[in-house]
């Protein structure tokens, strides 16, 4: 029997590894996919102080560790169910059941979709489909297209599909519908984007952060006066003021509608227009992927600032479920910086319930490097994240 | 194509329209939307409508959702063989 086992190798999944057989835990690391990484393996961004952030080679470093542990790794494995039993717990894959004393599932975020007339075409994808196919797989998704949804993560994935080659036509808005409210909004999408000033290279993103932190009405002249062709960010025109009503195609993806929006997002009748593309990323967002949680007894909160419905867990990174732990995106939605700083909670937090971890204040230490990575993160994917943590935390006591 | 045509539940085949609709006729529950229309039933377990389906009931009652799971995840989590589970 396992003394660990950890489903999903991404940054959480084999930081924790790591830290869990320094001290002596024996780990084995499931995953869906043919390599170590997760989600890493798509990230390549260039950080503030000019030092570019290469995913690969950290998820390459973080596996090397690993094995110089004796980790075991079982990659092209999907967990599809989780059982406790009184002294260990069931994990069952399609390549047959593991046993295991603790479990810990790191199994991070998946994306949401933005449903818009034609989406099911072929040539849609999430954004992060087009990033795997072309960091990960060195595949373009396509030869010219278009962007659904201004966030954080289509930005900073069409920058990366720009220096795959890609040719993109612009990143607009969503049309409104009961399931995109806020991402089809002008002035919401716009305050958004106003906080990340710090990482766009174009002045008037940094005047509107600079206004949108003073007075409202700014902010809503700012938008109404929003360049039509919308700013260039690394060449990629983002046009807060334009919405694609619908993706067009006998077979596949051959074009896409837009019109031009209102500040309040509502569509400028008379200014429709077809643009060829032949494909078009969806970016709606990430959430915590939860389903093999979903099946064990560990309760859930409802936290918009962490990215929605995560499990119940306190700074040991431990749930209520004895011998249950998570770390990185399912527990909210950081950065993989963050994540990997909860891996090694949750590695030590093992390693001490299993009776192995023998420096006491390594857990401490190690819940307040997560702390300060959080602090120093580049990107804060909500505003509210330490108000949500803290909730979660309020949760984990009178559970 | 329009977008009460927008196709949410794609496994089986249940539309926009068909959602919001029978949420309003019914002020239902997510979970009664899926047993009425199947969406979220099918072989993937609803791992695109699932989240979609939550949405639209919740924007339509204009309830904001609660901290139980509302369509609840049951095994197996992942499209899996039937031989699995034994036989031919």
């Amino acid at each position: 029997m396992n003394q660990l086992v950890i489903v999903g190798a991404g940054p959480a999944g084999l930081s924790a590894a790591i830290a869990a057989a320094k001290n002596g835990v024996n780990v084995t690391v499931i995953d869906e996919f043919m390599k170590p990484g997760g989600r890493l393996l798509g990230q390549l961004h260039e950080e503030s102080n000019g030092i570019w952030w290469n995913g690969v080679d950290e998820a390459t470093n973080l596996f090397n560790e690993a094995i110089e542990f004796h980790i075991q790794f079982q990659f092209e494995t999907s967990v599809h169910h989780v059982k406790k039993h009184s002294n260990h717990w069931d994990i069952q894959t399609d390549k047959g059941m593991f046993k295991s004393q603790a479990l810990l599932v790191a199994t991070g975020a998946a994306e949401h979709s933005i449903p818009l007339p034609g989406w099911t075409l072929p040539g849609v994808m999430s954004i992060g489909a087009a990033q795997v196919m072309a960091n990960v797989h060195h595949v373009k998704p396509g030869h010219h297209g278009i962007i659904i949804g201004i966030n954080v993560l289509s930005i900073a994935i069409a920058r990366e599909l720009k220096l795959a080659g890609v040719q993109l036509e612009s990143i607009v808005l969503p049309s409104c519908n009961l399931l995109n409210k806020e991402a089809s909004q002008p002035g919401v999408v716009f305050q958004k984007l106003a906080k990340l000033a710090h990482l766009a290279p174009s002045p008037l993103f940094k005047m509107g952060g600079f206004l949108t932190n003073k007075l409202s009405f700014l902010e809503k002249l700012v938008v109404r006066s929003f360049p039509k062709n919308g700013l260039k960010a690394w060449g990629i025109p983002i046009q807060i003021r334009r919405a694609v009503i619908e993706i067009l195609g006998e077979e596949k993806v051959e074009g896409v509608k837009v019109a031009d929006i209102t500040p309040s997002g509502v569509i400028m009748k008379g200014t429709e227009k077809i643009i060829d593309v032949d494909f078009v990323c969806i970016a709606g967002g990430l959430y915590p992927l939860t389903e093999l949680i979903g099946v064990t007894a560990c309760p859930f909160k409802f936290i918009p600032s962490l990215g929605g419905h995560v499990p119940v867990h306190n700074e040991q990174m431990q749930t209520p479920v004895e011998k249950l732990y998570v770390a990185g995106n399912i527990t909210g939605i950081e950065s993989a910086k963050v994540a990997k700083a909860q891996g090694k909670v949750a590695g030590l937090s093992v390693a001490h319930d299993l009776h192995y971890l023998q420096d006491h204040n390594a857990i401490d230490d190690a819940v307040q490097h997560v702390k300060k990575m959080r602090d120093h993160a580049l990107i804060q994917f909500h505003p509210d994240i330490n108000k949500g943590r803290n909730e979660l935390n309020g949760a984990s006591i009178t559970n | 194509m329009n977008e009460k045509d927008i196709i949410i539940c794609r496994c089986e085949e249940v539309s926009y329209e068909d959602i919001v609709h029978l949420t309003e006729l019914y002020q239902c529950s997510s979970r009664e939307i899926k047993l009425r229309t199947r969406a979220a039933m099918g072989y993937c377990g609803g791992r695109t409508c699932r989240n979609l389906v939550d949405q639209i009931v919740s924007e339509i009652k204009n309830e904001p959702p609660a901290d139980n799971i509302p369509l609840t995840y049951r095994p197996p989590v992942r499209p899996i063989p039937f031989r699995l589970f034994g036989g031919e």
